[in-house]
């Protein structure tokens, strides 16, 4: 067959599984339309913002810097060593490699809403289970980018080191550490940023902070004050970006 | 010279891999204090084998390495680690801690004579960081010492990466194509400093090189290995045509 008509072919493919997705996820654009009514009517409720929840808001906004801030440092501490484990040119056994290949794709696999409800039904309703379930997730996701990192490690100032006389801890401590710590600090970072943006997520199953808050606002039909919740969640948000950005770039 | 103590003794050294290859069939040298000897080979003729035979970072089949006097074969750890103290490597990349600064790197050379709390966190004796200073003086390169180590060009690691082995107050120091991959002028500088350190500081060296010019302009005695034999151990002077032909295998006009 010529190269065209291949390429022809592959585009009628590619509509024809977009079509099937239309159909499936039902999608009519009448009721987009009309529905364009309501969306104007919850915005006009929603305005202005509520400014005197502000101060109600802070606590709630500081469990979910908290619950983002104990789950990427609990993760951070638990897929190191992991991640150890999981590197291929210094994993102390095959069985152990294993093992923690496999406890990194499941924690990286179940998604961390899916961590929440265990968490939840475990140790009930609040910010602890939510901060739980982000460590646990993180575990998966730092683990194997950790992983990599040490896999992709250059050896030559290991080699070096350990020729000079230096013993194995001077080694990890001078030539180990001072290489990687730039990149995993700045995964970290950007693991923060990653769990601040799901632990809003995370407070709609009832782990607390801003998301379980919004929550209950919409149940009362108070949508002044999910749009000031909405505005402190962006600025939380673009907030850290920023500043883990800065703190990457200080460090690269 | 000739009647400077051996520094190194390599006897009846041999290597077969685990895959049949034959490295190394018996080898024989000895480097002298204040002698700069020059290995030369093509690629496969056993010299990087050879040198990391020495420091054990391969273990040999056959033969025995002696470093001062002392067979270096079935040291234990500790005493391997000792053993290893006395004698500087340097490789054809610098092998530095790039995001450290000069004078730290320098400073980790001598990590093997402060086993402490201290080092093994991280920090460097303080004292080593003033000899350390004095090392860079010695390389030239004592305005770079706060840099990072990442910043400086081939030859200038190369001269860090030398300053490094003196800090662990080495008697014998060995090199792995040290100028392989810097351009001629740094090549000759770097050749320049080895050959001071035999003359001036008595230390025993020993390099693995690609360039028998260099190898004439700077060595005391030259080492031709081929396929794993010493077929050449005399004067550079010495060194005929028809010898560099063979050693690197080209076919003699």
């Amino acid at each position: 067959m010529r190269r065209s008509s291949l390429l022809t072919l592959a585009l009628l493919a590619g509509i024809g599984l977009f079509g099937q997705s239309l159909w499936v996820v039902d999608a009519r654009l009448s009721e987009l339309v009309t529905g364009v009514h309501g969306m104007a009517d919850i915005i006009a409720r929603a305005s202005p913002p509520d400014f005197s929840s502000l101060p109600d808001i802070a606590w709630p906004a500081l469990e979910t810097l908290d619950i983002a801030l104990f789950g990427t440092v609990c993760g951070v501490i638990m897929a190191v060593p992991f991640a150890v484990l999981a590197a291929r040119n210094v994993t102390p056994s095959r069985p152990l490699y294993l093992f923690a290949r496999g406890i990194i794709a499941l924690t990286r696999a179940v998604p961390d809403l899916i961590w929440a409800l265990l968490f939840v039904t475990a140790v009930g309703l609040g910010p602890f289970p939510g901060a739980l379930a982000l460590s646990v997730h993180s575990i998966g996701m730092l683990g194997r980018l950790f992983a990599e990192l040490i896999e992709d490690m250059d050896m030559g100032a290991v080699e070096a080191l350990t020729l000079t006389g230096a013993g194995r801890t001077q080694v990890f401590t001078h030539a180990v550490v001072p290489t990687l710590l730039p990149s995993l600090l700045g995964i970290a970072l950007y693991r923060f940023d990653e769990n601040l943006r799901s632990s809003l997520v995370l407070g709609f199953v009832g782990a607390g902070g801003l998301g379980f808050r919004m929550l209950t606002a919409m149940n009362l039909f108070q949508y002044r004050e999910v749009s000031m919740l909405l505005i402190v969640t962006f600025l939380l948000v673009v907030g850290a970006e920023q500043i883990s950005a800065g703190l990457r770039r200080l460090m690269a | 010279m000739a009647g400077n103590p051996a520094r190194l003794v390599v006897r009846g050294l041999a290597k077969r891999y685990p895959n049949g290859r034959v490295a190394l069939k018996g080898v024989d040298l000895c480097v002298r204090d204040g002698e700069l000897v020059v290995i030369l080979g093509s690629n496969g003729s056993g010299k990087s084998t050879l040198l990391r035979s020495i420091v054990r970072l391969i273990e040999p089949t056959e033969g025995e390495v002696l470093i001062d006097g002392r067979s270096i074969a079935g040291l234990g750890a500790e005493e391997l680690r000792q053993a290893r103290m006395a004698c500087g490597m340097i490789f054809q990349h610098a092998n530095l801690v790039r995001r450290r600064n000069v004078l730290a790197n320098v400073a980790t050379g001598a990590l093997g004579r402060h086993r402490t709390f201290g080092s093994a966190l991280g920090l460097l004796p303080r004292c080593e960081l003033e000899a350390a200073h004095g090392f860079l003086k010695e390389v030239g390169l004592v305005d770079f010492a706060q840099q990072r180590a990442g910043t400086l060009s081939g030859g200038q690691q190369q001269r860090v990466a030398i300053a490094r082995a003196l800090a662990q107050r080495p008697r014998l120091l060995l090199a792995d194509e040290p100028v392989a991959s810097l351009d001629p002028e740094s090549a000759r500088e770097i050749m320049a400093l080895l050959r001071r350190l035999a003359t001036e500081d008595g230390l025993a060296v020993l390099t693995v090189l690609h360039q028998p010019d260099l190898a004439l302009a700077y060595a005391d005695r030259v080492i031709g290995l081929k396929d794993g034999e010493v077929v050449f151990d005399g004067k550079p002077d010495a060194i005929s045509v028809p010898m560099v032909d063979l050693l690197y295998q080209r076919q003699a006009a």
